[in-house]
């Protein structure tokens, strides 16, 4: 056996021990072939064009499986920036309610100064309290199974609010 | 099927329709087509990734290693047969395209 020959089928061997799980049946049948080539150079010239067709081969096989996780994260990634808008639209709308509650309790006082509304308690409780967190809890049902996200936005703001309820209650 | 049909393709697809039904391997196709191992076995990959190829080992001589063969699944062959078939057709359609324009 010529050196060249030596070196093909070594080459081979070291192909068929690194080439992934896949390649491996076709480096051991490039190898397998090797010993009915006549001429120790066109052995050398075979093992060389196998050496890069498995090379190839398991290339397009790691290529395959990036691109599948790299598609796989993807769509993880857009599922939880999906979730992550909803909770905002959620706690935003539900600050927006809040607020409008507030801007109506403001601007009824100053058309109507009359009624005492800035020094009424009860005003305050209803308008700020009562009604936003009623309009929430009813919100978060509804849309707790359609749009869960949203849901829990509201919810947290409802809950924030009945938490200031609570400390507010407590420290009087 | 997406199988990219390249003239190397269609070459070992060719190989494989003479004699359909025997095994052939890897060496004898390289011979017959004339392609390298480098070119050939992407193709033999390729083909047999699409089950159009079946592939078996068969013990040739005491003391050299088994050799991996290959032939045409139904499915190969008659994929084969259709494509081979309308290439030559397109082939002879060119011809005669060529010959009117002459």
């Amino acid at each position: 056996m010529g050196a060249p020959r030596r070196l093909a089928e070594r080459l081979l061997r070291v192909m068929v021990s690194l080439a992934p799980s896949g390649s491996r049946d076709w480096a051991q049948a490039m190898l397998g072939e090797l010993d009915f080539i006549r001429g120790d150079w066109a052995a050398l010239f075979w093992a060389l064009g196998s050496a890069a067709a498995i090379c190839r081969h398991a290339a397009s096989a790691w290529r395959t499986l990036l691109k599948q996780r790299k598609a796989h994260e993807e769509v993880r990634m857009n599922n939880t920036g999906k979730k992550a808008l909803g909770v905002g639209i959620g706690v935003l709308s539900a600050l927006m309610l809040v607020g409008c509650a507030f801007a109506i309790l403001r601007i009824t006082d100053l058309m109507f100064p009359g009624l005492g509304i800035a020094h009424a308690e009860w005003t305050h409780w209803l308008a700020a309290i009562v009604v936003p967190e009623a309009i929430l809890i009813a919100a978060a049902v509804v849309l707790w199974r359609k749009k869960g996200p949203v849901a829990a936005g509201i919810l947290t703001i409802g809950l924030m609010i009945g938490l200031h309820l609570a400390v507010h209650l407590a420290m009087r | 099927m997406k199988l990219r049909l390249s003239p190397q393709t269609l070459l070992v697809l060719e190989a494989f329709l003479d004699q359909p039904e025997d095994w052939k391997y890897g060496y004898d196709l390289s011979r017959i087509t004339g392609l390298k191992s480098g070119t050939l076995y992407p193709i033999l990959m390729r083909v047999a990734e699409h089950k159009l190829l079946e592939t078996r080992w068969e013990q040739s001589e005491p003391g050299k290693p088994p050799r991996h063969m290959y032939r045409f699944t139904a499915e190969g062959l008659r994929f084969a047969r259709t494509q081979l078939t309308s290439q030559s057709v397109g082939k002879l359609g060119e011809e005669a395209l060529g010959r009117m324009e002459a």
